[in-house]
C-alpha cells in the first residue's frame, strides 16, 4: 500500500513549488524522502520480481527521453509534437505495454533545455521513469494521466538530486 | 476571462473527440493520445494567439482521455474531465514549469477529482435510496 507514495512524488513536488518550497533544501529532501520510502515499500512487495522487464523498460524510456528531447530542444518542434510523434511512432513499432513505457519516456523529454542544460541527467531521468513505471504497475490502474505522473516523478527527484529544480 | 472561456471550449472538443476515437477506432490508447496531441500542437499555435496555451491544454486532456473504461464511462464523464483539466492548467500555468510531466500530472489530479466528486455523489445518492 505505502509504495503507492511513489506516484504522487510529483503532487507532493506541486504542492511545494506553490508554497515556493521545492527549490530549498527542505523541499528537495522531502521529495527524496517520498522517492525513498516508496521505492523501498514497493520492492518488498511480494509481487515484485527483479527481471530484464526493469532494464528493459528503463532502456526503453531513456530511448524515448532522448528522442523526444533532441526533437524537441534541437530540432525545435516543440515539446507537444515532438512527445506526439515518438509516441505515434512507438505505438507502430511497439506492442502493448512496451508502447505505454515509450509514451512514458518521451513525457520525460519534454521538459525544458533550461531544467537539463546537459545530457546526463536528462538519460538518468528517463531510466528512473521506466523503473518506476514498473515500480508502480498496480497505481493508478486506468486513470489517464498516470504515464504522464511517473515521468514527472522521475524528473523532479533528478533535477532534486542534482540541484536543477 | 476570454481566454478561460476559449481554452475550456476547445478542451471541451478535445475530450468529446478523444473519446469518440477511443469508443469508435480500433486505434491503441496511445495512438489516440498521440494524435489528438499532434493536432493540437500543429493547428492550435498558428490559429490563436494564446494557441500555446490551448496546446498545452488539448495535450493534458489527450491524456486524460486516455482513462480506462470504467474510469470513464460516458461523455458527460469525459466532458466533465475535460473542463476541470483546462482550469487545472490554466491556473497552474506556473507550477512545476518546464518538467516533464506536468501536463500528465495534471490531467492525472483532473480525473481523480472528477472521480472522487462522482463517488461522492453516488455514495450521497445511494444513502438518499436506502433512506426512502
Amino acid at each position: 500500500m505505502w509504495y503507492q507514495i511513489l506516484i504522487l512524488v510529483p503532487v507532493v513536488a506541486a504542492a511545494l513549488d506553490i508554497f515556493g518550497l521545492l527549490s530549498t533544501a527542505l523541499g528537495r529532501i522531502l521529495v527524496l524522502a517520498v522517492l525513498v520510502v516508496g521505492v523501498l515499500m514497493a520492492l518488498q512487495r511480494p509481487t515484485f520480481k527483479p527481471s530484464t522487464k526493469l532494464i528493459r523498460s528503463a532502456l526503453i524510456s531513456c530511448l524515448a527521453a532522448l528522442v523526444t528531447f533532441l526533437l524537441s530542444t534541437r530540432l525545435g518542434l516543440g515539446a507537444v509534437v515532438a512527445s506526439a510523434l515518438v509516441g505515434l511512432v512507438g505505438a507502430q513499432v511497439l506492442k502493448g505495454r512496451d508502447q505505454l513505457i515509450m509514451y512514458m519516456g518521451s513525457f520525460v523529454g519534454m521538459s525544458s533545455a533550461l531544467r537539463f542544460p546537459t545530457m546526463a541527467p536528462l538519460l538518468a531521468a528517463g531510466l528512473l521513469g521506466g523503473i518506476l513505471f514498473e515500480l508502480t504497475d498496480e497505481c493508478w490502474v486506468g486513470v489517464g494521466g498516470r504515464l504522464g505522473t511517473i515521468a514527472a516523478a522521475a524528473v523532479v527527484v533528478v533535477l532534486s538530486v542534482i540541484g536543477g529544480i | 476571462m476570454g481566454t478561460v472561456a476559449l481554452n475550456f471550449l476547445i478542451a471541451l472538443v478535445w475530450g468529446a473527440a478523444g473519446f469518440w476515437l477511443r469508443q469508435n477506432t480500433k486505434l491503441s490508447v496511445v495512438e489516440v493520445s498521440a494524435l489528438l496531441a499532434l493536432t493540437a500542437g500543429l493547428v492550435l499555435p498558428p490559429l490563436f494567439t494564446e494557441g500555446a496555451l490551448f496546446a498545452l491544454t488539448c495535450t493534458a486532456v489527450s491524456y486524460a482521455a486516455m482513462c480506462s473504461g470504467e474510469r470513464c464511462c460516458s461523455y458527460k464523464d469525459m466532458l466533465t474531465i475535460s473542463g476541470v483539466c483546462s482550469l487545472v492548467i490554466y491556473f497552474g500555468q506556473s507550477v512545476l514549469t518546464g518538467i516533464g510531466g506536468r501536463l500528465g500530472t495534471s490531467a492525472a489530479i483532473s480525473v481523480l477529482l472528477c472521480l472522487l466528486v462522482r463517488n461522492v455523489l453516488n455514495l450521497d445518492k445511494a444513502q438518499k435510496a436506502a433512506k426512502s
